[in-house]
């Protein structure tokens, strides 16, 4: 089995999972964040994907990062680190958040900021990329410090950019 | 004859006593005439036997030693002949000496001379070379130099407006292009 239909069966198999428990807007949104987390944390990354370190103790951290969020979302990434896919986590991941917005006809709209995002800021934020768009959009904002400034929104792909980030790498590539 | 018989007659002489009966001589300091006659006599014998037999002995020893003499004044002056032989042959070779000490000498002038003057040759050479390749060094390093400057300063300058424009985004900036944001986005269709 390739690394793609690999990735595509565990998605299946967490959505699947969540569904079945009636958690997956929950389970959805704390993996997105936890997917997020463990790609812009280096040693978190190391630690879930070095075969070295016991599948239990990885499980353990997992389950010490993941206390306040659902049992399925902790039973499922712990699943995942526990039978070495660590490394595919993010994939699997973001492909689970792309078939659970599929199921309810829903376009997934990225979108990174530098400061968190108000409730009323992501729910206009919402009706702004789906008149953008002309699709109904999964918002999921993502607190990325990189950005500088202002937001970048990525939707299937269409990327909206409007952050200071690139307006400074502009100006460094004129100079 | 007459000395024996002047011996005999000094035998027979009957000796000078004294008071005492004592035999004395005749004078305190002269011997008396018979000691006189008998030593003359037994000097003359002794010395003619001395002549006899010891004389040739002697004369032979004296012509010996003078022929040794001879011999080793001879044996002198032969080596005196042989040592200035030796010394003119010393001073022949000495001369022979020089002369190739300063056939020696010119040589390793000479050959000196050439080294000299080939090893400037090539020192000139190699200092060409070499100010030529320093000269090079230094345009490569001045450009390297001069790139190495801007990229530093664009680095610098890349930094330092990320910090600059990270310092003057405080909350209001940022939710002011968030709002924008959204409000672009929302009236774009």
């Amino acid at each position: 089995m390739s690394d793609e239909g690999r990735i595509d069966g565990y998605a299946r198999a967490l959505f699947e999972v969540a569904r079945a428990e009636g958690t997956l807007d929950e389970v959805e949104d704390e993996l997105f964040r936890f997917a997020r987390t463990y790609e812009s944390n280096e040693s978190l990354r190391e630690t879930l994907t070095d075969e070295m370190v016991p599948a239990a103790m990885r499980q353990a951290v997992v389950e010490d990062l993941l206390g306040k969020a659902t049992p399925t979302t902790v039973q499922l990434v712990s699943m995942v680190v526990g039978s070495g896919r660590g490394r595919d986590l993010p994939a699997i991941i973001d492909s689970l958040v792309q078939r659970a917005s599929a199921s309810k006809n829903l376009e997934v709209a990225e979108v990174r900021s530098a400061v968190p995002l108000t409730d009323d800021q992501q729910d206009r934020l919402k009706a702004a990329l789906t008149n953008a768009t002309g699709k109904q959009v999964n918002l999921k904002v993502v607190v990325d410090r990189s950005v500088l400034g202002g937001i970048v929104a990525t939707v299937g792909d269409t990327v909206i950019d409007g952050s200071v980030r690139t307006r400074v790498d502009q100006l460094k590539s004129r100079l | 004859m007459k000395l024996v018989n002047a011996i005999l007659i000094a035998a027979a002489e009957e000796p000078h006593r004294d008071d005492n009966g004592q035999i004395v001589t005749h004078h305190w300091l002269l011997p008396e005439e018979s000691e006189i006659i008998y030593g003359t006599a037994a000097s003359l014998i002794i010395f003619a036997l001395l002549y006899k037999f010891a004389g040739p002995p002697i004369r032979k020893g004296l012509a010996a030693r003078t022929e040794r003499i001879q011999a080793e004044l001879d044996a002198s002056a032969a080596a005196v002949s042989d040592a200035d032989t030796e010394a003119a042959e010393i001073r022949q070779a000495k001369g022979n000496i020089d002369e190739e000490r300063e056939r020696l000498l010119a040589a390793a002038d000479e050959e000196a001379a050439a080294l000299l003057t080939d090893g400037r040759a090539r020192l000139e050479v190699e200092l060409a070379e070499l100010e030529a390749r320093a000269a090079a060094d230094l345009e490569a390093a001045a450009g390297r130099s001069g790139d190495e400057l801007r990229s530093e300063m664009i680095r610098v300058a890349g930094a330092s407006l990320e910090e600059v424009v990270a310092d003057t985004l405080d909350d209001a900036t940022q939710q002011e292009l968030i709002e924008s944001f959204i409000s672009r986005v929302g009236a774009s269709t």
